[in-house]
């Protein structure tokens, strides 16, 4: 039916079938499509910031060798003859960084989760601001445009990594100027998306949902909303500076008396390093919540429909979230434990680190102890969701030995510390967007993925990760730094731990591998996939009581729904079906 | 027990008086999470066993009921807080804070100045006092890396060195940490040091040696903090020496500075 | 110096003959005029010969006290350390028998016809070898390609202080043994460094003509296939700075000229 309306529409009038097709697809301002757009293109750049570290890991694993194969690929000023340079390895450092936390993954659980998400869970017809939505996709898009062309820059892109502490950021190539640019153009896309999803959330709920009546994801949004909308802008107003310091002579960031390469650096002086690191962390702590709230907002949906239970104190896990929220203001500097600090406000920096982990300890026993007496479904998100639980659990835990400033002392700046954030983000955070995949394609697109194939996926994929990630604690604590481009192989105290490069290589190459059941998978269910009715799962929350995709474009329910119960009324003593709709008189 | 999961810990040897708390210290943190992985580990391989689907095919709407999951989070918040109050924060304090004074007996003070990509040493000498520097009379090329002032008589006698600390053991080096260029992060795996070298200001870090260790007193100097291309191959030795020895190679320094006393400073 | 070998050159139009070539400075150090071209030729002959028969040739000598030099001491990265069996002479002042000195570039300053010289086809070669630059000064033609060796097995990094050519900063890992670059435009001497071991210094020139020679320890120069003319030749150092003197040579004529270099 659909199609033969476009096909006449087209015959008839060519062109106004084209602006059409624009408005409803590309610059829509519905925020079902937004969100598959930011979805879409995030994912694309989840894999592209993966084949970033796969390219390190060759150069870690076989130190100076030239890369098989692809070496054609690439220019004489990033690995001639297949020969990765440092500068090179330094740029994909920062790209991999850059790209995975601002255009992949939070685009992913803010972005394309919470857009297409959280209106359809408070039961509103669309965002507060459909159009500030569609601009915050726009900007997101050229940013992430902008920070690609950072490749073709002379000197290459950015390579001061993610953080770009200055002054090396500061005297680096043009690729820097392309990075801080982008940044503020990501940056400003943030800004636009966290403020329309607090006043969707805060004034367009459905009548009946009271704040204790949100599902625990749409709580999740709302903090994190509020970490991107306090926390970006001093990372912007550095970002700006920093530009300054960069082009127009300024000392934002800049001490007096800079000898580089023996040269007495003509600038004002005056300014501070510290001062960025400051900014930075200012946003990068929260930031951290940003990338994992959401996914925890995942997790517990996941948990709560396919335990068929409600989840397990839920308000705590909400009071936790807030509290989270709060205290992640707090904790900035234990990035900076080693800048000089003295013992009064490295105990103040610290003692927050350790509080802050109190609150992660209560929503993640929650969600485990939500399992106990469910009867779970180990369906494929459901399988990412456990798996995440652990994974999560190994990040956090190897928090603590770094956020205790005496045992940081050693482990500060190693490998620990990579090994450490990246099972909080990738086991962690991703897996979670996994099962969120497998959860909501079905609303997405009226087919469900098929659940063979979602398997492969979880068991090669968990497998592969931990081989990557897992060995790095060991690097770290004999002592192997970061950001190394022969990962170690210089230094004598590395030698005895330079075998793990390899396997954590070939591990990360073998998790591509493992990813093809996937793309495959996400592929052919679009089209052929089993089909999904509105409800797929049995679920309670709001979202599932809308009609599948294709959507109802602008407008999600036919009925605009009432609210009548808690969010995960799962195996209600005394009801006939094992879950009860919140929408359900 | 702390001593028992250090053996697992895969640290680098210890070779300094304080590094056996840090250790120490490392060890607790480890055991805790051990204990606490294991335990929510058994648990939940036990919750996805027990109550997966074909053995429990219908939900318990309540699910536990008991409190314990408050007594663990309290447990952990009460063994944390005796592992920052007890552990971490005194440690902090003796450890990085406490600065003896660079006049103080048998301390030895140094200044490490950073730069891309090498770490010069300033030795103030017999004489116990550092000269005058002055970034404008750095030159690389003719030996004064740090830009000593050689009109200053407390330099007279003042040794630097490139990539090379050499230590007497058992003193007290008082190291005057900064950099010229970029940050960077002087990391000493033997002596449990670290801390970031940052241009435009000067911080202390003190520490001691008391044990050549397994390599004969040949360890490195790493740097940790991302400072450009060269970061990787920043790397310094650092030698561990008896005091004769290190008395002996001082002497030998402050011959050839005579030596090279009527240098044209070229 | 010894001559070990003999390397033919092109001169344009008028001969082809053989010069000598100093053994370590490559073939840049008296560089070829030019490769025969016939588009060039024709071009050529219309704005007069821009090359000819004429030589300037000469000694430098250092008088006076020598200054003192330190060593180098490269304890900063053993493998540079271990590619020396004594102490590394600085590079700043090399003087040879009876205080000829080494490391002065010698160049026709100006008076020159205006023409356009082809670059030579062949690349100058700067090495890094036992952790220093080989040689420690170089002169180019502006356009002209530069082989730039590692032949260390050690990270060195070129870092170019130039400011009409655009500066760069690149690593040679050890698995990088070898990188061509180019300086389009001609600059006065600028410092070629490496932050690795940062007593690694050289020069580097670009000239728009070919009529430069660098001394070796033998303090000769020698500059060929100039046209007949009045000229400013100029000799630098990289610490005593620049002299100038002026020479006429006519055709097939060749003329000495002297430099004394004094620490003031």
């Amino acid at each position: 039916m659909d199609a033969s309306v476009k096909e006449k529409s087209s015959h008839d009038d060519h062109s106004h079938h084209e602006e059409a097709f624009i408005w409803k697809y590309v610059f829509s301002i519905d925020h079902k499509v937004i969100g598959i757009q930011y979805g879409v293109t995030a994912l694309l750049f989840l894999f592209f910031g993966f084949t970033l570290m796969m390219l390190m890991r060759w150069q870690l694993a076989y130190p100076g060798e030239a890369i098989p194969v692809i070496s054609g690929l690439f220019s004489e000023t990033t690995m001639p003859d297949g020969i990765m340079l440092p500068e090179f390895y330094n740029s994909l450092g920062a790209m991999h960084g850059t790209i995975m936390v601002f255009l992949a993954v939070v685009p992913l659980v803010v972005g394309a989760f919470g857009n297409y998400l959280v209106p359809l869970q408070v039961g509103a017809i669309d965002m507060a601001f459909p159009k500030l939505n569609m601009a915050s996709y726009w900007v997101y898009f050229v940013g992430g445009i902008v920070m690609l062309v950072g490749f073709w820059m002379p000197g290459g892109a950015a390579n001061s990594g993610w953080t770009s502490y200055p002054p090396l950021s500061n005297i680096a190539t043009t690729g820097q100027t392309v990075w801080l640019l982008g940044m503020v153009f990501l940056i400003t896309s943030s800004l636009l998306g966290s403020m329309n999803i607090i006043v969707t959330i805060v004034q367009l709920r459905a009548e009946g949902l009271t704040w204790m009546k949100l599902p625990f994801f749409t709580w999740a949004q709302l903090v994190t909303s509020f970490l991107l909308l306090l926390a970006f802008p001093p990372l912007e107003a550095a970002g700006v500076l920093q530009l300054m310091d960069r082009l127009t002579g300024s000392s934002f960031f800049m001490p007096s008396g800079l000898v580089v390469s023996g040269e007495v650096l003509d600038i004002a002086g005056g300014g501070s390093p510290l001062l960025w690191q400051h900014l930075f962390w200012f946003l990068a702590h929260p930031e951290v919540y940003v990338l994992i709230l959401p996914a925890l907002g995942i997790i517990a949906e996941v948990i709560a429909n396919n335990t068929r239970k409600p989840l397990w104190g839920y308000k705590s896990m909400v009071y936790a979230t807030i509290f989270l929220g709060f205290i992640s203001f707090t904790v900035w500097a234990h990035h900076m434990f080693l800048t000089g600090m003295g013992t009064a406000i490295n105990a103040f920096f610290q003692t927050t680190t350790m509080i802050i982990s109190i609150p992660s300890v209560i929503i993640l026993t929650a969600l485990m102890i939500s399992l106990w007496g469910g009867s779970i479904r180990f369906n494929s998100a459901m399988l990412f969701a456990c798996a995440f639980l652990p994974m999560f659990g190994i990040g956090g835990l190897t928090g603590l030995p770094l956020g205790l400033t005496a045992s940081d002392i050693h482990l500060h700046d190693t490998y620990y510390v990579i090994g450490h954030f990246h099972y909080v983000v990738a086991p962690g955070t991703i897996f979670a967007i996994f099962a969120g995949i497998y959860y909501w394609y079905p609303k997405v697109t009226g087919r469900a993925m098929n659940e063979m194939l979602g398997k492969i996926h979880f068991w090669l994929s968990l497998i592969f990760i931990n081989g990557i990630f897992f060995p790095m604690f060991i690097q770290g604590l004999a002592g192997v730094s970061r950001r190394l481009y022969d990962g170690g192989a210089s230094y004598a105290h590395a030698q005895d731990y330079l075998y793990l490069n390899e396997f954590m290589s070939i591990s990360a190459w073998l998790l591509a591998l493992a990813q093809i059941p996937f793309i495959i998978n996400f592929f052919i269910s679009w089209k052929s996939g089993q089909k999904a009715g509105d409800n797929h799962w049995d679920a309670t929350t709001l979202e599932w009581s809308a009609t599948t995709s294709p959507p109802l474009g602008h407008g999600n329910f036919e009925v605009v729904p009432t609210v009548y119960r808690g969010p995960y009324e799962y195996s209600v003593p005394g009801k006939d079906k094992d879950f009860t709709p919140q929408n359900e008189a | 027990m702390s001593e028992w999961i250090l053996q697992y810990l895969y640290l680098p040897q210890d070779l300094s008086s304080h590094g056996h708390e840090l250790d120490s210290l490392t060890g607790w943190v480890h055991l805790l999470m051990l204990i606490l992985f294991v335990g929510w580990g058994a648990f939940y391989l036990l919750t996805v066993f027990k109550f997966n689907k074909k053995r429990n095919p219908s939900a318990d709407y309540k699910g536990v009921k008991t409190h314990v999951s408050s007594y663990l989070e309290i447990t952990v918040a009460v063994i944390e807080a005796v592992l920052l109050v007890g552990f971490s924060i005194p440690l902090w304090a003796d450890v990085v804070d406490n600065i003896p004074e660079e006049t103080a007996k048998d301390v030895v003070p140094i200044r490490i100045i950073a730069e891309q990509f090498a770490w010069n040493i300033h030795y103030a000498g017999p004489d116990g006092k550092f000269g005058r520097t002055a970034p404008e009379l750095v030159d690389l090329s003719n030996g004064n890396p740090v830009g000593i002032d050689k009109n200053d008589p407390n330099a007279a006698d003042d040794v630097t060195t490139v990539n090379q600390l050499n230590v007497p053991m058992n003193k007290q080096i008082l190291v005057k940490l900064t950099s010229k260029d970029v940050i960077h992060s002087f990391f000493l795996p033997v002596m449990r040091v670290k801390q970031d070298a940052i241009p435009g200001s000067e911080f202390p870090l003190k520490f001691t040696a008391v044990s050549k260790g397994d390599n004969d007193g040949k360890y490195e100097i790493a740097c940790a903090q991302l400072c450009g291309l060269g970061h990787y191959r920043m790397r310094g030795y650092y030698n561990i020496m008896t005091q004769e020895e290190f008395d002996a190679w001082m002497g030998e320094q402050q011959e050839l500075l005579k030596a090279a006393g009527e240098d044209d400073g070229w | 110096m010894n001559k070990s070998f003999l390397k033919p050159l092109c001169a344009l139009t008028l001969s082809a003959m053989l010069i000598a070539c100093g053994s370590d400075k490559k073939e840049t150090a008296s560089a070829p005029a030019a490769k025969t071209d016939a588009k060039t030729e024709v071009a050529k002959a219309a704005s007069g010969p821009a090359t000819g028969t004429s030589s300037v040739t000469g000694t430098i000598k250092f008088e006076g006290d020598i200054p003192k030099l330190g060593a180098v001491n490269m304890d900063a990265d053993p493998v540079c350390k271990s590619k020396h069996s004594g102490a590394v002479a600085s590079e700043v002042l090399v003087l040879g028998e009876g205080n000829l000195m080494a490391n002065i570039m010698v160049s026709i300053k100006s008076g020159l016809p205006s023409a356009e010289y082809d670059t030579p086809s062949e690349a100058a070669v700067l090495d890094q070898k036992g952790c220093v630059y080989v040689p420690h000064i170089l002169g180019v033609m502006a356009g002209q390609e530069v082989k730039i060796l590692n032949s260390d097995g050690t990270l060195h990094n070129i870092h170019t202080q130039s400011k009409e050519n655009k500066a760069f900063n690149v690593a040679m890992p050890a698995a990088r043994t070898e990188m061509t670059k180019k300086f389009k435009k001609v600059e006065d001497s600028f410092k070629v460094k490496c932050d690795v071991h940062p007593w690694m210094g050289g020069w580097i020139r670009v000239f728009e003509h070919p009529f430069f020679d660098v001394t070796e320890k033998d303090g000769q120069f020698s500059i060929k296939n100039l046209p007949a003319g009045t000229y400013e030749i100029e000799a630098w150092h990289e610490k005593l700075g620049s002299q100038t003197a002026s020479v006429t040579v006519g055709d097939g004529e060749a003329k000495a000229v002297d430099f004394t270099f004094k620490k003031s």
